[in-house]
């Protein structure tokens, strides 16, 4: 029994001092924008499934149209 | 992506009136060849390597052990460059995300 005990005790120390090795978490990132405020112009190199774009997308050339933009984690991830 | 692809008519219309721009913090070479390998048209990736655009949009967090990454957040930015709809985040498995998606892309696509 004082063995297990003992291993118990050895577990939680060694978890609380990973626990406290950890990085802390980084500070939360600006909010999104709102509904109602103008789109922040950008440029970006561009590419689609026939390969890189010669001419990268800037977002004003899209007045006139519809534009959705579409934030996403990584390439060969879902969603 | 998948979803964009199967449903890209039914949510995007085929008029050519809407620009789908998918952005990540990629390579353009890595976007490229995922679409091709993927088959993802007809719609455009962008490269914000450094993830500048996508902290002024405020989608680009910094998770634990990770470099910058974008949350997938959605904007419809309207005819005159004003953003008319957001989803942040963007739940991507969830069915009804696409369904409103449809429809704020109808109402903000409607008129002359």
């Amino acid at each position: 029994m004082r063995v297990g005990v003992s291993i118990g005790t050895l577990v939680l120390v060694a978890a609380g001092s990973l626990a406290a090795q950890q990085p802390a978490p980084p500070p939360p990132g600006p909010p999104p924008l709102a509904v109602g405020v103008e789109a922040p112009d950008f440029t970006l190199p561009a590419s689609t499934m026939a390969g890189l774009s010669a001419k990268p997308v800037h977002l004003k050339d899209l007045r006139g149209k519809t534009v959705v933009l579409a934030f996403f984690y990584k390439a060969r991830t879902k969603g | 992506m998948d979803a964009y692809r199967d449903q890209y008519a039914q949510i995007f219309g085929d008029t050519g009136k809407v620009t789908l721009l998918a952005i990540s913090v990629d390579p353009d070479t890595m976007l490229a060849a995922w679409a091709a390998e993927k088959k993802y048209a007809p719609w455009t990736f962008l490269s914000d390597p450094k993830a500048m655009v996508g902290r002024q949009y405020g989608a680009t967090k910094k998770f634990p052990l990770t470099p910058l990454l974008d949350n997938r957040t959605l904007y419809v930015v309207d005819r005159n460059g004003i953003i008319v709809h957001v989803m942040a985040p963007f739940r991507e498995t969830d069915p009804t995300a696409y369904t409103d998606l449809e429809a704020a892309i109808k109402k903000a696509s409607a008129g002359p």
